[in-house]
């Protein structure tokens, strides 16, 4: 093959040959059986880099992410030889010490987790600087102060305005779980959480809280194992979900 | 391939696309006990599968995101004949001596088998694309390199400081280049007829 033939093979692929030349072309590939061969591993080749340099990333992700759950897997292969040692007593006195403080240890790390121990939203500035529009700003203060009944109420007249702002739904749904008024929270989240918006991971998120917040314990640990590892939360999500199971 | 009934235990394909944590730890504590054992059985150790499971599993993901990989026979048969083939061929390597694939006597699973070789293939050809794209100079790889990775041709032209028609140009004539590097290749002929 020619220089002149893999200008045409780039052509035919990104579909920017003229119908002449692409009727050409398939006469070609039909009749020429070389010609062929070249086409078919130079197009091989064009999905192999495409694939090597564009998902380089998710790659990485994958692989560390299988580093770690197969460390994990071996590791408790390993360990399930167990020991069983003779005790003299003074040997009880520190097994005896050691279950209290362990005790002590697992109530303050394992007692049941709560939303407040794990909401984590900070105050929101959702109005731009000089800017003074009333009900943007009446939400973002109402917010700011704790007065969740206020904010929802100015969140949804915005909402009525601009129905798709991702961010007035997010921080809306976190006032009604706030006013424990679930049903408008979940089903706000759960939009969010299957859309493609910035805050698709964060609703997610909040939509197990939510459960957590009403005690439905189950639903609250599925949700939390859909959280993605690049998600901003993925580290207290396996936190609370260690607790929980 | 595309006629064929897809089995449900796609759903793991599908997990390791998307890269799901929970899918992941279910294929471990499913299949490992089994490649473990067999490799425990076969001169190796628990070392030696734990590595070969990690291998197969990105060979597997590979194949999934590049070729839309569609699992036609339970996800078992598939992932333990790759991870025994790999095991086998890697004692093969390290003790120099002969040994026999016999997986007709093993898998009753025919598809197990046509996906498994297909797999083989495309390892295979991603190992020898990987050498050849490294034998290439230093400007076609950062080309092809940028191409890839902003997307835009003009884009690509700007960063390098070269114009449109030259970069398109130059991208097809370094694909070319490397076509020519396979092409030339001992192994070429094994991986494509």
């Amino acid at each position: 093959m020619n220089d002149q033939d893999y200008i045409l093979f780039e052509g035919y692929i990104s579909k920017t040959l003229s119908l002449e030349d692409m009727a050409d072309f398939e006469n070609k590939l039909k009749n020429n059986s070389e010609f062929k061969q070249a086409f078919i591993t130079y197009k091989d080749l064009n999905n192999f880099l495409e694939h090597k340099f564009e998902n380089e990333a998710s790659l990485n992700a994958f692989k560390e992410n299988v580093h770690t759950i197969s460390d994990a897997y071996f590791n408790k292969e390993n360990t399930t030889v167990t020991k069983t040692v003779k005790l003299t007593p003074w040997k009880y006195a520190i097994a005896a010490s050691v279950v209290v403080l362990l005790g002590l240890f697992i109530f303050n790390n394992f007692s049941n987790p709560t939303y407040s121990d794990f909401s984590n939203y900070e105050t929101i500035s959702l109005t731009v600087r000089g800017e003074q529009e009333s009900t943007i700003k009446v939400a973002e203060t109402a917010f700011n102060s704790a007065n969740y009944a206020e904010a929802d109420r100015a969140f949804k007249k915005l909402l009525e305005l601009d129905g798709n702002n991702a961010e007035l739904q997010f921080y809306r749904a976190i006032a009604n779980i706030e006013l424990d008024k679930f049903e408008v929270a979940d089903s706000l989240l759960k939009n969010l959480s299957k859309g493609n918006s910035a805050y698709k991971n964060k609703a997610t998120w909040y939509l197990a809280l939510s459960k957590l917040k009403q005690k439905e314990n189950e639903a609250c640990i599925g949700i939390l194992k859909t959280i993605p590892e690049d998600a901003e939360d993925y580290k207290q999500a396996q936190k609370l979900l260690r607790k929980l199971e | 391939m595309g006629d064929k009934h897809i089995h449900e235990d796609q759903k793991f394909i599908d997990g390791l696309l998307t890269n799901n944590t929970f899918i992941i730890q279910a294929i471990y504590n499913k299949f490992a006990p089994k490649v473990i054992n067999y490799i425990r059985n076969n001169s190796g150790d628990e070392d030696s599968a734990k590595d070969i499971i990690q291998e197969v599993l990105i060979t597997i993901y590979n194949q999934a995101k590049q070729k839309n990989l569609q699992l036609t026979c339970p996800f078992d048969a598939y992932f333990f004949l790759l991870c025994k083939r790999k095991w086998l061929n890697e004692l093969k390597k390290t003790t120099n001596k002969e040994v026999t694939i016999n997986d007709e006597v093993l898998s009753k699973n025919d598809s197990a088998l046509e996906l498994a070789d297909e797999t083989a293939l495309f390892e295979d050809k991603q190992s020898l694309f990987n050498t050849m794209f490294q034998q290439l100079g230093t400007a076609c790889k950062d080309l092809l390199k940028a191409t890839f990775k902003i997307k835009s041709m003009e884009e690509v032209a700007k960063s390098l400081g070269v114009t449109y028609a030259y970069a398109r140009k130059k991208k097809s004539l370094c694909i070319g280049k490397l076509t020519k590097l396979v092409q030339e290749s001992p192994k070429y002929n094994q991986l494509y007829y």
